[in-house]
């Protein structure tokens, strides 16, 4: 069995930093042949692709990653237009945490900074995860 | 002399209403995006745990079609003269399976001046169908839209 974060071992408030990624010409070339979203000048990052790496290097703390069976919603602001060759992290913090019958709905507040450490995005993830006893997805 | 295609915010109507062509989302799609993005979530990535879910196989990222939809605006309407992307409140409502065909409905439902004077916030009511007219996403986003110079 894969390890994981079920519903219960999620920590309110607990603060998580993710690595960082270089965002480069290759990412931005790649994402508008996947979804035709263009960028509106040469060196600029469509918006919605930093969206996208947030959620991929949330795998990559050291805990293991939440149970999640499925993303419910997303309220997201545009903060700072980020450009091909920055660097961008996250943080996230658990905002909320609500119980349901088989599962709970955990909301995540992220934060994209780049490598001066000013917000690029911000905005909260809502997810569906799994409770210990109940692994397999809804 | 070129015409500049793009709709500037005064060109951009309350009420405007707008769909796209369908776009099918296949295996490909999902690999590739798990793997720009680095999400490998079981859910989008093992077929033989995926089997055992209601399911019963992969499912896309929502984000693959959040940002399919963005790409399929600007296959639904003559481009906007769009500065940036303010923002988006949205609702992951279905699933999206392998072969499943999307398509995106769009209607402008605000118009508002920004503190700088050469733009304005257009805010669009969106909603993904799949090829059987099911919602599988919805939401609004805020587009930072020029003004006619």
């Amino acid at each position: 069995m894969t390890a994981a974060t079920y519903f219960e071992d999620v920590v309110l408030d607990q603060v998580k930093f993710t690595p960082a990624v270089t965002v480069t010409a290759a990412h931005v070339e790649m994402f508008q042949g996947l979804t035709r979203e263009m960028a509106a000048s040469p060196d600029a990052v469509p918006e919605v692709l930093p969206l996208c790496l947030v959620v991929g290097l949330g795998w990559r703390v050291k805990d293991p990653p939440m149970a999640v069976q499925a993303f419910v919603a997303l309220d997201w602001k545009i903060v700072k237009e980020l450009r091909v060759g920055d660097t961008m992290h996250s943080r996230s913090r658990i905002v909320s945490k609500r119980p349901l019958r088989d599962n709970g709905l955990i909301v995540d507040e992220r934060t994209i900074l780049d490598q001066h450490g000013e917000i690029v995005q911000q905005g909260k993830f809502t997810f569906l995860v799994a409770k210990r006893s109940k692994e397999a997805p809804a | 002399m070129v015409l500049d295609p793009r709709r500037y915010f005064d060109q951009i109507e309350l009420g405007e209403e707008y769909e796209s062509p369908g776009r099918t989302v296949t295996e490909a799609d999902i690999v590739m995006f798990a793997g720009l993005s680095g999400d490998y979530n079981v859910l989008h990535t093992d077929a033989e745990f995926m089997k055992k879910t209601i399911f019963g196989e992969r499912i896309a990222h929502g984000l693959l079609c959040l940002a399919i939809q963005s790409g399929l605006f600007t296959r639904a309407t003559a481009p906007y003269a769009t500065l940036g992307f303010g923002g988006l409140r949205w609702k992951f409502k279905a699933p999206v399976k392998i072969g499943d065909t999307i398509r995106l409905r769009a209607k402008v439902v605000d118009k508002k001046d920004l503190d700088t004077p050469d733009r304005g916030q257009i805010t669009l009511d969106r909603t993904i169908l799949n090829q059987r007219d099911e919602v599988v996403q919805q939401g609004q986003t805020d587009l930072i839209v020029q003004k006619r110079p």
